[in-house]
């Protein structure tokens, strides 16, 4: 088991140096990266001291390695437009961002493990065909624009609900007002990552639910509700947990868009604001935290997966 | 499953089983003639209903519908239904032709990896764990940040956005039939590399790719859409689904029909692309 979990690791490690090199030299690289954005009506000398003094004018793989060594010291460069370093920006934004995200994935858990379990139970009537319908019609509305519609009925039909924003401007705080502004973004982002959930939930259920070991529990008189609950369900979460991973790059995906609709000052705003102004080191610094965040939950996921199933084998 | 209740499928010869399976998805073939009418229109709706959709008309802005504008105007006066049928246009295009060039990255390094093996698939598979795990949105803003808006850029970057997914599928396959006996007799009659690859592999491939390449086109239209919203990806005055949402938010509480209709068109054709993509596996493979 620790050797399984120090090669994970590793692995890990290896995928977020590639991460980082890829989008690293996907920036420096390409004709319109930061070389040529400091050069925008400046003269030839001053071009050159400034490439100078954002260390432009040396080659890419000395300067890839010199932002790996501030990387690894917890340095991330400093803003173009902002003049503030990369990493305390990030932080400002983090929190936000996770408060979104674990609001949304809290919701999907809840609805889309029940909706989920509902489906498989109704396997094939009409309950069934509607759940599944919705996680289809989920996977298709742009998230954007499902927030779009989500302010016009919730806040300028019935304004019951704050258009945008994180908490009221000037108020002191209260957790009502912070539900108030975190419904429509955490509902929104929930339906998009909800159809995996229903999907997965679905079929891991279905699958247990036709076993042996259910079977017999079944012949012992075991009732149905103690079947689902003690035998099934534990196991049918086992593939929940694996999709994980892919859940958020999804909701990071999401994030950023939502981030966008509401006014939300997250990470994925950040990313916006970045992209809208070439801030390059701001942009790189947001990519490989998000990439960071999703090996790190792919990592927990696996090595939680092998303690939970014994029949793994981490050889 | 219920193959077994319907003997005549098994033993009717190959299309008319296709076109059996076909008939009993109609949610599917109503997807398909969703997306051929969607097609349709874009396609020669502005040559029947001509009006520029650039043209700005000051006296007219945000005017609801009337006969002259029968979608009403914009916050420039520009006239909404020939924004919508121009918009599909590009949205459409961008989405099938980003579908293109994922399946084609994604399928020639999935192959290559996956029938060459060794120091092919290391490279190749440890890339698209990098392509995995970055977020898509964050690699296609990435992309686009560097090498602009152009709407060819936008194309290839949504299109690298996935490319990985489709690799991962493509190597899996072509891993199960490079040691199969029909390869190595193929090998034993002396055809090169490429022509099992493309001739022989490929095809036994192309089911799973092409419900694969359905489902994304969904997704680029939508990426596209979100890109256009945020400012990067199809600029204006060339309209596009996604772009005509992003100055529409200004105006939700006079004018919400603005936001709708553009969101509306992106969400049917989405959905009609999943739904044909989820019957084309069942038509196309029932094993999965």
């Amino acid at each position: 088991m620790t050797a399984y979990i120090l090669r994970r690791l590793l692995q890990g490690g290896v995928v977020l140096l590639l991460i980082s090199a890829v989008t690293f030299l996907l920036i420096n690289l390409a004709p319109g990266g930061p070389t040529s954005a400091v050069s925008l009506g400046r003269t030839a000398e001053e071009r050159e001291a400034v490439l100078k003094q954002y260390g432009l004018d040396r080659p890419i793989l000395v300067r890839y390695l010199d932002w790996l060594g501030g990387v690894s010291r917890g340095d991330l460069g400093k803003s173009y437009n902002q003049g503030l370093p990369v990493a305390s920006l990030l932080a400002q934004r983090m929190g936000n961002t996770l408060l979104l995200a674990l609001s949304a994935l809290a919701l999907t858990a809840v609805l889309g493990v029940g909706l989920g379990v509902l489906s498989a139970l109704y396997k094939n009537r009409w309950p069934d065909h509607l759940i599944s319908s919705l996680a289809t019609v989920g996977m298709s509305v742009p998230a954007f624009w499902l927030g779009i519609v989500a302010i016009i009925v919730f806040a300028v039909q019935f304004k019951w609900l704050p258009s945008s924003g994180i908490f009221t401007v000037g108020q002191e705080f209260s957790l009502a007002d912070r539900l108030r502004h975190l419904a429509m973004p955490a509902g929104v982002l929930a339906f998009t990552l909800m159809p995996n959930v229903i999907r997965i939930t679905r079929s891991a259920l279905l699958e247990v639910l036709t076993s042996d070991y259910v079977r017999t529990a079944r012949a012992k008189g075991v009732s149905e509700q103690v079947v689902l609950l003690k035998h099934t369900l534990k196991n049918a979460m086992v593939p929940v947990i694996a999709i994980l991973g892919l859940i958020t790059t999804v909701l990071f995906s999401g994030s950023v868009v939502v981030e966008s609709v509401f006014g939300w000052a997250g990470l994925g705003r950040l990313a916006i604001e970045a992209a809208n102004g070439r801030d390059y080191p701001v942009i790189l610094g947001v990519t490989l935290l998000v990439g960071a965040i999703v090996v790190v939950v792919n990592l927990l996921v696996d090595v939680l997966y092998a303690a939970v199933d014994p029949r793994i084998n981490h050889g | 499953m219920d193959s077994t209740l319907q003997p005549s499928a098994s033993t009717a010869p190959p299309h008319s089983r296709f076109w059996l399976r076909v008939r009993r998805n109609p949610v599917g073939l109503g997807a398909f003639i969703v997306l051929c009418l969607l097609t349709v229109l874009v396609v020669f709706g502005p040559s029947l209903y001509r009006v520029a959709p650039d043209s700005t008309d000051p006296l007219n802005i945000l005017a609801a519908p009337s006969p002259a504008h029968p979608f009403g105007t914009d916050e420039l006066g520009r006239d909404m239904l020939s924004r919508l049928l121009y918009g599909g246009r590009v949205s459409l295009a961008v989405g099938l032709l980003s579908m293109l060039v994922g399946l084609t990255i994604g399928t020639l390094a999935g192959g290559i990896a996956g029938y060459f093996q060794g120091w092919a698939e290391t490279v190749v598979m440890r890339l698209v764990d990098v392509f995995m795990s970055i977020p898509s949105f964050f690699l296609v803003l990435v992309i686009v940040t560097v090498f602009g808006n152009h709407p060819l850029t936008v194309v290839v970057t949504v299109g690298i956005g996935f490319w990985a997914q489709m690799a991962r599928v493509v190597f899996a396959e072509f891993t199960k039939y490079r040691g199969r006996e029909f390869v190595e007799a193929m090998h034993a009659l002396g055809a090169s590399h490429a022509r099992i690859m493309f001739r022989h592999i490929f095809p036994q491939v192309l089911p799973q790719a092409i419900v694969l390449a359905t489902l994304g086109v969904g997704w680029a239209i939508l990426t596209e859409a979100a890109l256009s919203y945020l400012g990067l990806g199809i600029q204006p005055p060339l309209a596009s689904w996604g772009n005509m949402l992003q100055n529409a938010q200004a105006y939700l509480y006079s004018n919400p029909m603005l936001a709708i209709w553009p969101g509306l068109f992106i969400a049917v054709t989405v959905l009609a692309f999943n739904i044909l993509g989820n019957a084309l596996r069942d038509v196309l493979d029932p094993r999965g």
